[in-house]
């Protein structure tokens, strides 16, 4: 029988251990999914970005829960941060827009027309052979994502799909086709793996404009 | 509109069909807009570019890609169509070809259709090539088509790889910094040329080959960020295409290719067809201001009243409809 300070020092020995095991855990599998990252893809989403910036062409992003709350950060990160150093720099700007841009065009499109419809409908009204489209959704398969995307599809607007588990239809119908693989349901691995190339990408454009800016070159 | 680094001439159809022809080109920072307008009370036909023709069949017309793209489209009546260059025909960089692929977009649109960049690409080679019966191959069209720096596959089959080249932006700002481009002064058409160089194929098979399998090496240095190598491999493949046909240098080309490599430049080559247009040199950044002055000096010695320097930036974008209003209309 174990003294009842020894036990208590065990217990608290074995939860520790337990809760690091979970968060190491967590971590490895955050850790393998960014080492397979789809690198050529990417390059791909930064180029499909980089026309898209030159014809002065509008983004739109969009997602279904935490998606969305990655498109929506990505906007406010590729609108403004970006162009951080500069803001008084006569430069040309990206034009990110989340869609749908307002909540009553959500409750608008899910109330009267159906679900489906809330990320098409919206983009129908913008959509322009200059602009790029950027899905995110895990499964990729959710019906309001493909709907936009075969808007986008139809209009040969490129669009850059970010997906999980085994990509779905979103993998198949992107132009970019960034597959962050996973066992079906892991939603926090495949978000935070998104999360991470969003920033990617913002960070990757902001010292590329601080680079040509630093050469005393127009952007 | 474009520049094309290595491969040229191995996308002609008698090149091609035997061995996979490749070149490697990126899109650059000059462009033509061309305007197509619906005219609902006027029957003519109206072409705008250096001239102005209208005429009231499209048969009639002067501009042998208008007539063609016109007829094939089977538009013969109410239509205005103006193209508004930034860089002059005949210099080089591909003007006709982006010509002809803007205009191809535009009409497909004109008539409600939205079709993917392979379509345009192909629509267009296919009024140049078939259609105006230009001896060309279709390097251009894709170019213009899908903008950006790639490599261009075209396969025996006629089917065409595009593979985009995913430069960093270090080493695209490093390459575009390292290169100068020259206005000769002199224009000339890519057909007298390349009709030449199509009936040399069977000579030159050997060369062609070798320049199709160096698009791949200049493709690794490049994504090395080797500019020096690159320079010589644009002076070895500049070389070996003068050999394709007699036309393609003449003495004021070589001497001005020869006084920018005697001031420093790595390497170098005549941008297009030949005969003409423009030279462009990969020069180290220092030695630039000395090259461009060496250049002006001979072209102002040779009367080339119109030489100068075109200063380029790469674009990623392609033909793209800026606007569209025939929803409106």
């Amino acid at each position: 029988m174990l003294s009842p300070v020894l036990r208590f020092f065990t217990i608290a020995v074995f939860l520790l251990r337990t809760m690091q095991d979970y968060i190491k855990n967590y971590a490895t599998q955050v850790e393998q999914a960014l080492r397979n990252l789809p690198d050529q893809e990417i390059a791909k989403a930064i180029n499909i970005l980089q026309a898209c910036y030159e014809r002065d062409g509008r983004i739109y992003v969009f997602g279904n829960g935490g998606s969305l709350a990655i498109a929506t950060h990505w906007v406010s990160d590729i609108n403004k941060t970006i162009f951080s150093h500069h803001l008084d720099h006569p430069s040309r700007r990206f034009q990110a827009v989340r869609l749908p841009s307002t909540e009553s065009e959500i409750t608008a499109w899910a109330n009267d027309v159906g679900y489906d419809m809330i990320f098409a409908g919206p983009l129908r009204n913008y959509i322009q052979d200059v602009d790029v489209v950027i899905a995110i959704s895990s499964s990729g398969n959710s019906l309001n994502i493909i709907k936009a995307v075969e808007l986008a599809n139809e209009n040969h607007v490129p669009v850059i799909g970010l997906s999980g588990f085994d990509g779905g239809k979103l993998n198949e119908l992107a132009d970019a086709k960034i597959l962050v693989e996973t066992e079906k349901g892991e939603y926090e691995i495949v978000e935070s793996v998104h999360g991470t190339i969003m920033h990617l990408i913002t960070r990757y454009f902001k010292n590329y404009f601080d680079h040509m800016v630093e050469r005393g070159k127009s952007i | 509109m474009r520049i094309s680094f290595v491969g040229g001439g191995t996308d002609l159809p008698s090149f091609y069909t035997r061995y996979p022809g490749r070149v490697i080109s990126t899109a650059i920072d000059k462009f033509m807009h061309v305007v197509i307008n619906r005219t609902p009370f006027v029957d003519k036909i109206s072409a705008r570019y250096d001239v102005s023709e209208v005429v009231s069949h499209p048969r009639d017309l002067k501009h042998s890609r208008i007539r063609e793209a016109l007829l094939d489209l089977d538009i013969t009546k109410g239509i205005q169509i103006a193209s508004f260059p930034m860089i002059p025909a005949k210099t080089g960089l591909g003007s006709s070809s982006t010509f002809s692929v803007a205009m191809i977009k535009g009409l497909y649109a004109f008539q409600g259709k939205r079709i993917d960049k392979y379509a345009v690409a192909e629509a267009a080679a296919r009024l140049e090539i078939k259609l105006v019966g230009e001896p060309i191959g279709k390097q251009d069209q894709y170019a213009a088509s899908f903008g950006g720096l790639n490599v261009f596959q075209f396969n025996p089959d006629h089917s065409v790889e595009v593979r985009p080249i995913l430069l960093g932006y270090k080493n695209r700002l490093a390459l575009e910094d390292h290169l100068l481009v020259f206005f000769t002064g002199i224009t000339r058409d890519a057909s007298s040329v390349l009709s030449e160089q199509n009936n040399n194929i069977e000579v030159k098979f050997e060369s062609l080959k070798k320049m199709s399998d160096s698009v791949l090496d200049f493709e690794g240095r490049l994504m090395k960020g080797d500019l020096r190598g690159l320079g010589q491999m644009l002076h070895e493949g500049w070389m070996i295409k003068k050999t394709l046909a007699s036309n393609i240098s003449n003495k004021v080309i070589d001497d001005l290719y020869d006084v920018g490599m005697n001031t420093g430049a790595w390497g170098g080559k005549v941008l297009g067809a030949g005969g003409g247009g423009c030279v462009m040199f990969l020069v180290s950044p220092e030695k630039r201001k000395a090259v461009l002055a060496e250049l002006v000096k001979l072209a102002q010695k040779n009367n080339l009243i119109e030489a100068k320097e075109v200063p380029i930036r790469f674009a990623q974008s392609g033909a793209e409809i800026l606007h569209d209003s025939s929803i409106l209309t």
